[in-house]
């Protein structure tokens, strides 16, 4: 056995070409059918692993197409459904809104919030209508949860409101319960309080609704309630924080009350005064 | 070796690829060229007889699978050229283009000798093998020959003396 390897090694060229000329040669001498059986074999052995390598090529980029297509079919599908909850969060938004224009007596007109005042604790806002819709300043405006703020310039199809945020902004207010009158206040837009006298007879949880003796603000209409009642240094007053019903800042749909201010006759009046010689 | 053994490889399934796609489109009265044979003879002169005729056999083998004839008559013929074209291999004799380009038809010649042997044992017939070489075998090679010359071009334009694949 040693013998024949060795004589192998030696005279390897001879023995490959033979070997490669046996082989040959039994491939070409061998009858069809195994002929046929062994280029099979020889195919399967060969070109499988290729076909099967190739195969998962063109399977891996298909994959890949189609991740790519499942990726932006899902970011349509996403925007899709971002839009419906925000046309069915509008759409029960509206609804409320609707409810509340039919139970109120005042002549209201719906109004969307297009811009606000871009600092954090923004003051004002701006509204989708305007002297078109006959949108005057100092008209309320108002939202189903209370009172926003008022207008206070106009264009025509546009006005800015001011909110009650706006530390400038004075809302006359009232206990529910014990019909004590104050006046709506802050200092950061954040924090609301009141001062009472105090005597005066508020308690944590009483309602504050709109007094209407600023001429502007209809009578009724919430405004929060009352939090913390707290003594001042001032022995005649108390601080009465406020939480506002009103969430000012997720505002979007509201109404102005088409009413001019109560004083508005009396302004005319004033003028027609100074008019005359 | 690796990287050789590579390269050769490389060079026979491109010379596989462009025969069964590219050479048909450029044919000349039905004699196309035959790219691995001319890759065969390169591999057999530069690195002897041994790696010829087993690249050979696989590169018949391979030819036998894909177009099915006779199961292992370009495995034999193949083996044959590559063996004959590895015999006069660069270590053995240097010798200059026109030698080698005699020697690759004479590569030629056996490989279609053998080839034609089997054919006509096979189907029992009798005819001249000397006359089909003539007639098909020689413009083969020589159309094959002027692609044989494209190394030797490359390397007299832009390259060093010594034809180099």
């Amino acid at each position: 056995m040693r013998t024949v390897i060795e004589l192998l090694i030696r005279y390897r060229l001879f023995a490959s070409m033979c070997a490669a000329c046996i082989v040959s040669l039994w491939m070409v001498s061998s009858p069809p059918y195994l002929q046929a059986r062994t280029a099979r074999l020889l195919t399967i052995s060969i070109f499988y692993p290729v076909q099967i390598t190739v195969d998962q090529v063109t399977r891996a980029k298909n994959i890949y197409a189609e991740n790519e297509q499942l990726t932006i079919d899902i970011a349509i599908l996403n925007a899709q459904v971002a839009q419906l909850k925000e046309q069915e969060a509008e759409n029960v938004r509206l609804r409320d809104m609707l409810g509340f224009d039919q139970s109120t007596p005042l002549p209201l007109v719906p109004a969307q919030v297009v811009a606000r005042d871009p600092s954090p604790i923004f003051k004002s806002v701006i509204i989708s209508v305007g002297t078109n819709k006959g949108i005057l300043p100092f008209m309320p405006v108002v939202t189903r949860q209370g009172v926003v703020g008022k207008v206070v310039q106009v264009m025509p199809d546009l006005s800015l409101v001011q909110l009650i945020r706006d530390p400038l902004n004075h809302v006359s207010i009232m206990a529910r319960r014990s019909r004590t009158i104050s006046i709506l206040e802050t200092e950061n837009g954040i924090e609301f309080f009141t001062h009472l006298r105090v005597h005066e007879d508020v308690l944590p949880g009483d309602t504050v609704i709109t007094t209407g003796l600023g001429g502007i603000y209809p009578r009724g209409f919430p405004v929060g309630i009352i939090g913390k009642v707290s003594f001042e240094r001032d022995p005649l007053f108390k601080r009465a924080t406020i939480k506002l019903n009103l969430d000012i800042e997720h505002l979007e749909e509201l109404f102005v009350i088409k009413r001019p201010p109560q004083w508005a006759a009396f302004t005319k009046h004033l003028d027609s005064l100074k008019q005359k010689p | 070796m690796n990287t050789t053994f590579l390269k050769w490889f490389g060079l026979f399934l491109l010379c596989f690829v462009l025969q069964t796609t590219m050479v048909p489109l450029i044919d000349i009265f039905g004699v196309h060229p035959d790219l691995p044979m001319v890759a065969l003879f390169f591999l057999g002169y530069r690195t002897g007889p041994m790696p010829a005729l087993w690249a050979g056999f696989f590169l018949g083998l391979a030819g036998d699978l894909y177009s099915p004839s006779i199961l292992g008559q370009n495995a034999l013929s193949k083996t044959m050229a590559g063996f004959f074209a590895g015999i006069f291999n660069v270590r053995m004799m240097r010798v200059d283009m026109i030698v080698q380009m005699v020697l690759l038809l004479l590569t030629f010649f056996v490989n279609d000798a053998v080839y034609l042997a089997v054919q006509l044992i096979k189907s029992g017939g009798s005819g001249g093998i000397v006359w089909h070489c003539l007639i098909l075998t020689l413009p083969r090679a020589l159309y094959s020959m002027l692609f044989a010359l494209i190394p030797y071009f490359k390397n007299h334009f832009f390259g060093s003396s010594t034809p180099r694949l």
